[in-house]
């Protein structure tokens, strides 16, 4: 079994708040990644990790209940909805 | 008939440079492996599709949010205690779960040096104070 990729894809997470909020200065501290004491990038990161782990704890309780061995759509949507 | 004997004309191919600027998003691959670790069941395909959307909304909402909170305290720019508040709100991070056990869980260890202090050997923690 692999393991799961680590790393965070830190520009890409910008581009997308930037996509959203283009006025938004998320990562001045971006440049001085390594001096700065904080890097929201990385707990951005880690938030979507966690929102992912939420959305996957939820689509397997949903298949659970439906006695189905494998995810469907509809279960993710369901717990799409939940979330 | 004339026509049929001058043979196709053969289209020009377009030029493979031609880069169509793409919205932004997460890597698809990334995403589902993701995905796939934390679930340790059997996927869909169309319910990956789902997961995609899902994120890309999740990442629309998040923006919102976080410059509502920078706004909030009259900055411009979000700081890490901005996605603890966030965080605290979408009760990741509870008084039971400090944002630096989320931390210490689910980072690895490059981005976890930069966010907390690590112990390593020879006696030294990194960032040092």
């Amino acid at each position: 079994r692999r393991r799961m990729k680590r790393t965070a894809p830190r520009s890409t997470l910008r581009k997308i708040i930037k996509k959203h909020k283009p006025d938004l200065l998320c990562y001045k501290a971006w440049l001085y990644f390594t001096f700065k004491q904080e890097c929201p990038g990385v707990v951005v990161h880690l938030n979507f990790l966690l929102f992912l782990h939420r959305l996957a704890e939820e689509a397997r309780t949903n298949a659970f209940a439906n006695k189905s061995k494998i995810i469907k759509p509809e279960h993710t949507i369901s717990a799409a909805k939940v979330l | 008939p004339l026509q049929l004997l001058q043979g196709k004309t053969v289209p020009k191919r377009l030029k493979t440079s031609q880069r169509i600027p793409r919205e932004p998003q997460m890597p698809r691959n990334l995403i589902k492996e993701i995905f796939r670790h934390f679930v340790k069941m059997p996927v869909t395909r169309d319910a990956f599709k789902v997961v995609e959307k899902c994120s890309e909304k999740f990442f629309k909402q998040l923006s919102g949010d976080l410059e509502a909170y920078a706004h909030h305290a009259g900055r411009k720019t979000v700081e890490a205690a901005d996605l603890e508040v966030l965080m605290r709100r979408q009760r990741l991070v509870t008084d039971k779960m400090p944002l630096n056990v989320l931390i210490e869980n689910y980072l690895p260890l490059e981005y976890r040096k930069l966010l907390i202090p690590v112990a390593v050997s020879g006696n030294k923690v990194i960032p040092s104070k």
